[in-house]
């Protein structure tokens, strides 16, 4: 073959690659350009286009705190239900009330708590004159009502609105798509409205702090109704000025700000990266949680980096849960075997590093009504191996399953550990299956698994969050297929009964029954680890997804 | 040449079908999984009536055929590649744009690297057929070849940032950045054993040829001969192979290393629109790549054919 | 990996004519590479301790010891324990077994049963039966496989797992159901699955050259079925090529269920496999307070891999007389 005509055809095959590559760059170029032309359509002061100046903390100003962050999914606050879009959404949108660090109820938009009538069926809010979204424009009745109803229409596609909402009458007429206003909402005037709710629910306070009871911006809704949460409107101390999926995620304060202007003027969230312990003592982030592996080195008082650290409870509890409905666990007494014979101190001890605390009980600590006295079973194999004996499965154990989420690679070696002690002590060989969040909630829907691991973190703090909601007969989150008329007689009565300490009584005796039966084995209570940096002041890791950035300061 | 012609031809007329096939395939499977998107986002939150009035928002309570039509109408009439069903708000190209221009960045380094060991080692070894030094070499970059990246890379990471804070332990600063070092050492150096040992083989084929004899006959040294006459006639295809096999290993290749440095590359996106079935973002994914690797290939053949007149193509021959 | 994309193996040279002997005279010109030997030997020792597990292995692979978690090396424990208080040995060794059974599982599949049998129907009978297997692979082949075998795991797995246990009445679907053979029969299927495209297509281009040589003409003449000439005439031909491809497939799948077991589709745990151990190890706390539990599983994957790389090296070089 002659030599010319070679190099042309290798030529051919370079400028066919080259192309291919080409092609590549321009698709994504293309597809940067066509997002700051979105952005820039609501004229934003866009800080820098340039690309590649993300390098930590040389640049950072006094007022800008940088930590790590997730992405969220969707900054609509109709429609989040995740912990990663609720802490963004905080920031930038606001509600009639709120939640502050003590987890106390406090008005927000609203100029001070509702006035409630007497049969605590109508809640009366007036909203702040000095209200007003980021634009400017101030915030009034009619905005409120616009957002609450939106929430629950169809078209928004929110699976939460009728959980949170649900108790406004007339809201599931909208949301069942048999009605376009709520007839439970009523606004009087500009600066007042009233909410009429089914039933004298004391909790329904707290259902309004959260995100699907947030404000949102008619306007720019109807203007862009497909990417305005790109850079919302919101009412909230922030604004979103950067979003890049996977990158980072800037706010900046708003000053105009209702309750005033914020004082840390800047968070930026680094949304990837690597080991956060080995980023914080370079400097690249000001805050950084610390692993199970880190923390006996960073507990030691010696430690450099032991004066920088601080560990904060939160109200979220790791449980086994038995499906009441399968064999074997429809008998009591294999449920309470099983949660007599797995020795929760010395796992927490050896494996946790006694990070985490054992449960005492389902209740956490800081949630009404928690009480201190061990209410669990202790772990006493003898008595395990007796209860199994008089079990209905004692000579018949059928095989069990453990199911647990896992996106991860392997198990976590607190499963290992449970699943070994029941060997040792029960001789029942438990297998584990790991699942897929997706898969995993649809089977436990379905009841599919003889066991499960789980964890349950509060919404809001109150009882009724966990107690009702997972172990009332009827409720859609009873995984456990429990079924109990006396606990749902005693469920039914706290809902509507006003006087507190009743109420919570009722809780705690709900709560013992339920760990007597062996519905769950409460596990461990959670508790969050972290280092902050000196120059950090106040700071503090609410124990939900709160509002938490406007009056920390940063002093480089 | 004809047979080239016609062999590209066909290839290329070709594509549209294995693209519907493909699409067809991985729609179908995406929705076979237990749970959907609407099901996996809402995590704790069980109300299937609430999830059904949003199923029906998306058209997912549709069967599973009609769904495919509309979909396929959507992309084929308007290149709408539908909603990703994680990030509500964003177009599936302005979600992944971004992700592969961070791995083709990461992946650009890594080759650099790769190629300027591996072509030198290669001819040398070719070179030294026969001494020690040939299996030596080869085995050398071998032996980093087998080490998996899931070990390479903590190692890396616990060396270079966590003892001696030299390099950031993660993420992605740009091309001209220290966050650089790591991922280039962990995705440049498995591949060098590969390009050399191409490299050889085509330096072997080329020592051979006439003009290599005609060379040394003339008188010229050693060193001259190899270095313009064998290196740039193997150069040139190991490079053009490498690159095109490399460009179908985009989403895949640097998967591990994205993963567990934290950098926000279509590797690692790739995995985690999978585990949450996205569904319309990994049927996007699964396209790209399936296209990407058609046209590469196709460039590969092109190029070996120009190489190698002997290689024929298709039935059609004899 | 890219060590993975980059392996596209060079093609080979036609080993034409009389059958057996070629590929007899190449292995017997194999056991005379030291290199080749030490390889081998390699490979011999993990398989057999993969095989023999149960017996070599000190203790069980799930014996935990609260009270000795993280130990260092000692005299019972010479690669010490981890978090759990479990034998380091023992897991790794328990390991072994795991990536024994699913790489020989997937290439007895994919590597030369699928291959082999397609491959040489493909080339022999060539037309429609060509066409249909050739298209196939390209497809198969055009499909990302990492994100393809992730995607079939998050959505098939769970379904056929589900359709066993709703039917486990019956015993045999029961013995499916519940013991650790689903986990392993899964990822050797769909590696297989996606692992033949390669060696078939080599196979068939080498049955196209052959498939006019005179000997074939000759049984043909003589009045043989297909299935006679495939098996009895062309198949020593093409073994060679199945050789290689078996080397190059062990390592791999070797390699395979690392990633799969990291991404959490691999093996279910508490079985033990490299790529949990390996998992385990990685993290950076972990690997700074107790090297030896990535370590000594890293060692154990990276020299078998590198058995496989220089056995396939060494195959290549004894298979391609061009090379010598």
């Amino acid at each position: 073959m002659n030599n010319r005509l070679q190099l042309a055809l290798i030529g051919a095959a370079a400028v066919l690659i080259i192309a291919l590559a080409g092609v590549l760059v321009f698709v994504v170029a293309g597809g940067d350009g066509d997002k700051k032309e979105t952005t820039n359509g609501e004229k934003t002061p866009t800080a820098s286009a340039t690309e590649d100046n993300g390098d930590g903390g040389g640049e950072a100003s006094d007022g800008e705190l940088i930590i790590r962050g997730t992405d969220p999914l969707f900054l609509d606050p109709a429609v989040a239900q995740d912990a990663d879009s609720a802490a963004y959404i905080v920031e930038i949108f606001s509600g009639l009330v709120r939640l502050d660090k003590d987890l106390q109820i406090q008005p927000d938009l609203a100029e001070a708590l509702p006035t409630v009538s007497a049969d605590g069926l109508t809640y009366t809010f007036t909203i702040r004159r000095n209200a007003t979204f980021h634009d400017g424009r101030p915030v009034l009745a009619g905005d409120v009502k616009y957002a609450l109803e939106r929430a629950l229409q169809p078209e928004t596609a929110s699976v939460v609105a009728e959980n949170f909402l649900g108790d406004i009458v007339g809201a599931k007429d909208v949301s069942r798509g048999r009605a376009t206003e709520v007839s439970g909402l009523k606004v009087i005037d500009d600066s007042t409205i009233e909410i009429t709710i089914d039933a004298p629910k004391p909790y329904f306070l707290y259902k309004l702090t959260y995100p699907t009871g947030f404000v949102v911006d008619q306007r720019q809704i109807e203007a862009n109704p497909r990417r305005w949460t790109q850079k919302p409107n919101g009412t909230g101390p922030y604004t979103l000025e950067e979003w890049r999926l996977g990158e980072r995620i800037v706010l900046q304060a708003y000053d105009k700000h209702y309750l005033g202007a914020p004082k840390l003027k800047t968070v930026r969230f680094e949304l990837s990266g690597g080991s956060g312990l080995v980023a914080y003592q370079d400097g690249d982030i000001d805050i950084t949680g610390v692993g199970l592996d880190d923390l006996e080195a960073i507990q030691d008082a010696s430690n450099d980096l032991n004066k920088e650290y601080s560990q904060t409870p939160r109200q979220s509890l790791d449980y086994i849960g038995f499906n009441t409905n399968t064999p074997p666990f429809d008998d009591a007494k294999v449920r309470q075997a099983f949660a007599l014979s797995v020795d929760r101190t010395k796992i927490a001890e050896v494996i946790l590093k006694r990070a985490i605390p054992v449960a005492n009980g389902i209740l956490m600590p800081g949630v009404p009504g928690y009480t201190t006295d061990e209410k669990t079973y202790p772990y006493d194999p003898d008595e395990a191996k007796k209860l199994l004996s008089e079990s209905k499965y004692a000579d018949n154990m059928p095989e069990i399953t453990l199911a647990e989420t896992g996106a991860g690679g392997t198990v976590g070696p607190t499963t290992e550990a449970i699943v070994q002690y029941w060997k040792d002590n029960l001789g029942i060989d438990v297998k584990i299956q790991q699942a897929e969040a997706g898969t995993f909630f649809s089977d436990i829907d379905q009841g599919r698994y003889q066991m499960f691991h789980l964890g349950w973190i509060m919404d809001y703090p109150d009882p009724e969050d966990i107690l009702d909601i997972l172990f009332y007969s009827k409720s859609r989150q009873n995984n456990t297929r429990y079924t109990n008329p006396e606990i749902d007689a005693l469920l039914e009565s706290a809902r509507v009964e006003q006087d507190t300490e009743k109420r919570l009584a009722t809780y705690q005796d709900v709560e013992k029954k339920l760990i007597q039966d062996a519905v769950w084995m409460p596990m461990f209570y959670d508790v969050t680890h972290a280092l902050v940096k000196p120059y950090v002041t106040g700071f503090s890791f609410p124990p939900m997804v709160i509002e938490r950035y406007r009056d920390i300061e940063v002093n480089r | 040449m004809d047979g080239l012609a016609a062999y590209v031809i066909r290839r290329l007329l070709f594509l549209p079908v294995t693209l519907l096939i493909v699409s067809f395939a991985t729609f179908y499977i995406t929705r076979w999984g237990p749970g959907d998107p609407i099901s996996i986002y809402s995590g704790h939150y069980r109300d299937e009536e609430a999830f059904d009035r949003v199923r029906e928002q998306y058209g997912l309570d549709k069967p599973i055929v009609a769904q495919y039509g509309i979909w396929l109408e959507r992309v084929a009439l308007h290149g709408d590649f539908g909603p990703s069903f994680r990030y509500r708000d964003r177009d599936i190209p302005d979600i992944l744009g971004p992700k592969i221009w961070v791995s083709l960045r990461l992946s650009l380094y890594a080759f650099l690297i790769a190629f300027a060991i591996g072509i030198p080692v290669g001819i040398l070894a070719a070179v030294k057929q026969g001494t020690w030094l040939d299996p030596f070499m080869i085995s050398v970059f071998l032996f980093f070849q087998s080490i998996p990246a899931l070990v390479t890379v903590p190692v890396l990471v616990l060396v270079l940032s966590a003892k001696l804070h030299w390099v950031p332990p993660g993420g992605f600063d740009g091309m001209f950045s220290k966050s650089m070092i790591i991922p280039t050492l962990a995705l440049s150096l498995p591949g060098v054993a590969g390009i050399a040992r191409l490299a050889r083989a085509t330096t072997l084929g080329t020592l051979g040829e006439d003009f290599v004899r005609t060379a040394r006959a003339k008188g010229l040294d050693e060193f001259t001969v190899i270095s313009r006459h064998v290196a740039r006639n193997s150069v040139v295809p190991v490079m053009t192979t490498v690159i095109g096999l490399s460009l179908v290993g985009l989403v895949e290749g640097a998967l591990f290393t994205e993963t567990i440095l934290g950098i926000p590359g279509i590797g690692r996106f790739t995995v985690e629109a999978v585990t949450t079935q996205d569904y319309n973002v990994v049927l996007t994914i699964v396209l790209f790549s399936a296209t990407l690797f058609v046209l590469a290939n196709l460039a590969v053949d092109i190029a070996l054919a120009a190489i190698d007149p002997r290689i024929r193509f298709g039935g059609s021959n004899r | 990996m890219t060590a993975l994309a980059l392996s596209r193996e060079p093609e080979l040279e036609p080993i034409s004519g009389v059958a057996g002997s070629p590929t007899a005279r190449a292995l017997r010109r194999l056991l005379g590479k030291r290199i080749a030997v030490l390889s081998l030997a390699v490979i011999a020792v993990f398989y057999s301790a993969g095989i023999f597990a149960s017996l070599v292995a000190p203790y069980g692979y799930s014996e935990q010891n609260l009270d000795k978690s993280f130990e260092g090396p000692s005299l019972a424990h010479p690669f010490g324990t981890d978090r759990n208080g479990r034998d380091t040995l023992s897991r790794n060794i328990f390991a072994a077994r795991t990536t024994v059974i699913v790489s020989v599982a997937t290439v007895a599949a994919g590597g030369i049963v699928l291959p082999l049998t397609l491959g040489l129907l493909a080339g022999y009978r060539r037309g429609i039966v060509d066409a249909v297997i050739m298209r196939t692979g390209e497809i198969l082949g055009a499909l990302p496989g990492l994100p393809m075998l992730l995607l079939v795991n998050t959505t098939l797995r769970p379904r056929i797992k589900t359709w066993l246990t709703d039917t486990s009445g019956q015993v045999h679907v029961d013995f499916l159901a519940n013991s650790n053979f689903l986990d392993y029969f899964l990822i050797f299927f769909f590696l297989s699955w996606f692992g033949w495209v390669g060696s078939s297509r080599l196979i068939r281009s080498q049955v196209l050259t052959l498939r006019r040589s005179e000997f074939i003409i000759a049984a043909e003449a003589s009045g043989a079925g297909t299935v006679r000439i495939l098996f009895r005439h062309l198949l020593p031909s093409v073994m060679p090529i199945v050789i290689v491809g078996v080397s190059a497939g062990l390592g791999a799948v070797a390699g395979t269920e690392i990633a799969l077991t990291f991404l959490g589709v691999g093996i279910q745990p508490p079985h033990p496999s490299f790529g949990a151990l390996i998992t385990d190890g990685a993290s950076r706390a972990v690997l700074e307070n107790h090297p030896q539990l990535l370590l000594v599983p890293a060692a154990m994957v990276a020299s078998l891999l590198f058995a496989f790389n220089l056995l396939g090296d060494a195959l290549n070089d004894v298979f391609t007389p061009r090379a010598r």
